[in-house]
């Protein structure tokens, strides 16, 4: 199982396609942190006096921890169904699969070194994400405060960076096996991108839809991924650019609802992947 | 090859349906250890699921498959390292070269050396362009490259399905004498094609399958001589053909010029001579004809018209 890790990762490094989607990533961070600093620096017609105290905060230590979090998460999100899917789906389309499984036959195995070795890649991004975060970060509380006053780092701080972490770990989780599913249920890796990004930005819909409607449709938000995501993300709550929209869950029942999402999804792939026929 | 010989492969009423397609029914393979062992049929046959069911890929309908006297349902990951396989247009990463391809095989194989896939790329001159990506390789390269792959790990038991599809004449021959050559280490090989001639110049053993069922199989040379014809030549071929016709178990009995073609054995030939020398005509030449396997093959399949 190790080697085949070591396999999916040697596919991953050598692939074009992972670079690109880490050069996105790091781009979209140079745009919302340079763009929300423009924003900030401008202040647009019409914005509150507190929304503009809240849109510099978030640029600036400690806040600016939680603006970095949650875009990996935001960004790195949509990223990693894409990776995901390709992974898994351009197996099919390369016929690959069929080869693999003719070396080592044991499905399981074989979907479960993919899925590890994107998660490891998942928390590569999160470490890249911090990293450029950091530096652009410190360009913008140097220029809005003059400084950075590192008073806030105490071990009950750095502590709560890596729970923040390990949340920013957890929603990406739910998003790697969602373009697993169904790059496995489509077997290609199109479907699984269209799928997954689809369920993505219908969801962003959805939750407004149902929380306008009011009553019981209102509670139906907290049992969809993203409502649950943003209840575990700080800076999803708190100005970060991929705000919420409405009363977040608690945090034990985002916790448990995405856990749910993660074993269905996760099932539901191993066992149509170990069932189906590889014929090409 | 003798049948005591170790049995590498068994399949026993395997059949196989996608929904009301029938792909493979009721077939009942045996391969023993160091057979070089021919699967013909024509495309569609049935060849490749029957593949794909001996190495997990594709869920048997009914029956079961043995490899190594093991079942194939439970036991993949003690067949699979003992087999090597060149599947049907072989596929590759495109973004990788030949090199990374085979080391990315290689280690998920186990137990193959740098060396080990050197001497396989020698081996399918494919050495000099080991670092180009396979995306930009021919479909002859690719199938050689399929080849290397099938070998890497030193298997056992080798499943080639159409290995010379892409090849030019050259290409044909280096195949067709490294499928002998392993054959003469000792290994045992379960060739797949719809080529008749490559199936005929390089197997002892052969099975025929037709829209998923087996409709012939044993030692080549024995089916070849089943399919067997008596030629003459006679002095009055007219008469005898008259002659003969009369005998309801001379069947069939055609006419090539002065040639006369009996379908009889060998063993029935001094009853044809006597026959018509009581008639009055006299044999001036007289030996068997054996089939070639592709007319063998359109008698059976009925692709002959």
């Amino acid at each position: 199982m190790t080697e085949l890790i070591r396999v999916e990762l040697f596919k991953l490094r050598k692939r074009g396609m992972t670079w690109i989607l880490l050069a996105v990533l790091v781009a979209f961070f140079c745009m919302i942190f340079l763009g929300m600093y423009a924003a900030a620096g401008s202040a647009p017609h019409g914005m509150p006096g507190a929304g503009l105290e809240a849109l510099k905060a978030s640029l600036q230590f400690p806040n600016a921890f939680d603006t970095i979090f949650s875009t990996a998460q935001g960004i790195g999100g949509i990223l990693l169904v894409i990776l995901a899917a390709s992974a898994v789906g351009s197996e099919y389309g390369w016929g690959t699969v069929r080869q693999m499984l003719s070396k080592r036959g044991i499905r399981s195995h074989y979907l479960g070194a993919k899925i590890v070795s994107l998660i490891i890649i998942a928390l590569i991004g999160i470490v890249i994400s911090l990293i450029v975060g950091f530096a652009l970060a410190s360009f913008t509380t140097i220029q809005l405060a003059g400084s950075i006053n590192w008073d806030f780092m105490s071990a009950s701080y750095v502590g709560e960076l890596f729970k923040m972490f390990g949340w920013t770990a957890y929603a990406l989780l739910v998003y790697i096996l969602l373009g697993v599913l169904f790059a496995v249920v489509g077997r290609s890796a199109l479907v699984g991108i269209a799928v997954g990004l689809g369920y993505y930005f219908v969801e962003l819909i959805a939750i407004g839809i149902f929380t306008g409607a009011g009553g019981w449709l209102a509670e139906i938000p907290n049992y969809l991924i993203g409502q649950n995501i943003n209840a575990l993300m700080p800076g999803n709550q708190l100005g970060g650019p991929f705000m919420a929209t409405s009363t977040l869950p608690s945090v034990l029942h985002a916790s448990v609802t995405l856990a749910v999402y993660c074993l269905v999804f996760l099932a539901l792939s191993l066992y149509l992947f170990k069932k189906r026929d590889i014929t090409a | 090859m003798s049948k005591d010989s170790e049995v590498i492969v068994r399949t026993e009423h395997l059949t196989k349906r996608f929904g009301n397609l029938v792909a493979v029914e009721d077939l009942n393979l045996e391969i023993h250890q160091g057979e070089v062992f021919g699967f013909l049929g024509p495309n569609g046959a049935g060849k490749t699921t029957t593949i794909g069911m001996m190495l997990g890929l594709i869920e048997p309908t009914a029956g079961r498959v043995e490899v190594f006297g093991l079942d194939v349902r439970n036991n993949l990951a003690s067949i699979l390292p003992r087999v090597g396989v060149l599947m049907e247009n072989p596929s590759f990463y495109p973004y990788l070269s030949a090199w990374d391809n085979l080391h990315l095989f290689a280690r998920v194989t186990g137990g193959v050396t740098n060396d080990r896939i050197k001497q396989v790329l020698e081996l399918v001159e494919l050495s000099g362009r080991a670092g180009d990506k396979s995306k930009i390789y021919s479909q002859g390269m690719k199938q050689r490259l399929g080849i290397a792959c099938a070998l890497l790990h030193d298997p056992e038991f080798i499943i080639l399905d159409e290995p010379t599809t892409g090849l030019d004449p050259a290409g044909l021959k280096e195949i067709r004498d490294l499928i002998i050559g392993l054959g003469q280490e000792g290994k045992t090989i379960f060739l797949s094609s719809h080529r008749l001639h490559e199936v005929e110049q390089v197997c002892e053993h052969v099975a025929i399958i037709q829209q998923g069922r087996m409709i012939a199989q044993g030692m080549m040379k024995d089916l070849l001589k089943r399919g067997g014809m008596l030629q003459l030549r006679v002095t009055e071929p007219d008469r005898a053909m008259a002659v003969l016709r009369e005998q309801s178990w001379i069947s069939p009995l055609t006419r090539e010029g002065d040639l006369l073609l009996l379908g009889v054995s060998a063993e029935r030939a001094a009853e044809v001579s006597a026959l018509l020398a009581e008639n009055g005509i006299f044999v001036s030449e007289m030996k068997t004809r054996e089939d070639t396997l592709e007319s063998f093959f359109l008698e059976m399949t009925g692709e002959g018209g």
